[in-house]
């Protein structure tokens, strides 16, 4: 009898500790969705256009064409494309040793870093 | 208790798949539309996507129902200060197009927008207008980079990436890193 009520009791704590354990493994902390996509407010925005309005802001968007009837435009030949050369999995050794200054990118990435807070 | 315990490992093991899988290592995205594969381009590593799709919103007070492209749209997992998007617009096929178009989203996405630099750039080899610029959203700056990329056969990609006031500046490289990433298919 006792060892029923032993097996039970631990069974039960080895459960609940199971069940807290595996339901903390659901809190937004550890699994970053807490947040979720309730409110996803660049998301949504970006669903919501004015641009298939023919009546929205009359004054900026004179006679605005009928936009999503537009004619479709003759396909455009596909530009020439250099094919992409297969990468090695071991890079070469570069045959001269590199200069300490690397030469800036030819193209800017498009993202700047933020400009630092204004006091 | 067995089963209450069960649903809890199934509900934990969903969240995972569907919160945190589509973020894993160096993961190939490709943007479709009917069908159609348009572009791609490879989502940072620990973030989430969202993928939409084609459909119709309606504006509850003017009963107006608009055509909404897909939108994906992903930012990392753990923090929400950095969301970045991509949509490409049924009938939008020229950049002056595409500008239009951000003309007409941008009072959504951010309030008080103020474009500070435009510039032509090629991303994935294709030409391309961006925008940068700041603006306020739910009472925080934002800085935003908006983008729209010619694609062939007469369609564009928008692209636009938010960063909030306090954001971790090392998710710029993360941003420039799903532009480097950027290829049309053709």
């Amino acid at each position: 009898m006792m060892t029923k009520t032993f097996l039970k009791r631990t069974l039960l704590a080895l459960g609940l500790g199971g069940a807290a354990i595996s339901l903390s493994g659901c809190d937004g902390v550890s699994v970053g969705v807490g947040y979720g996509y309730g409110y996803d407010p660049f998301y949504d925005s970006m669903l919501w256009n004015d641009y298939y309005r023919n009546d929205v802001d009359v004054d900026i968007d004179i006679d605005r064409p009928d936009r999503p009837d537009r004619p479709d435009r003759p396909d455009r030949p596909d530009r020439p494309t250099k094919p992409d050369r297969p990468k090695p999995p071991v890079a070469k050794p570069p045959a001269r040793p590199r200069p300490p200054v690397a030469r800036p990118p030819a193209a800017r990435p498009p993202i700047h870093r933020p400009a630092p807070r204004r006091r | 208790m067995r089963v209450l315990f069960s649903k809890a490992l199934a509900a934990c093991a969903t969240v995972w798949v569907v919160g945190v899988g589509p973020a894993m290592a160096d993961t190939p995205v490709t943007y479709t539309d009917a069908g159609k594969a348009l572009f791609r381009f490879v989502v940072p590593d620990f973030w989430a996507v969202r993928v939409g799709g084609a459909r119709e919103i309606e504006d509850t007070n003017l009963g107006d129902a608009r055509a909404v492209a897909r939108v994906i749209g992903m930012r990392p997992v753990t923090d929400d200060t950095v969301w970045m998007g991509f949509v490409s617009p049924e009938g939008v096929a020229t950049i002056e197009d595409g500008v239009r178009y951000l003309e007409d989203i941008d009072k959504f996405l951010v309030n008080d927008a103020d474009v500070t630099d435009i510039s032509n750039r090629s991303i994935g080899g294709l030409p391309a207008r961006v925008f940068r610029g700041t603006g306020r959203r739910d009472g925080r700056g934002v800085n935003f980079t908006a983008t729209v990329i010619d694609l062939p056969r007469g369609r564009v990609a928008v692209a636009i990436a938010v960063m909030r006031e306090g954001a971790d500046p090392a998710y710029v490289d993360d941003l420039n890193a799903v532009f480097g990433s950027f290829r049309a298919i053709r």
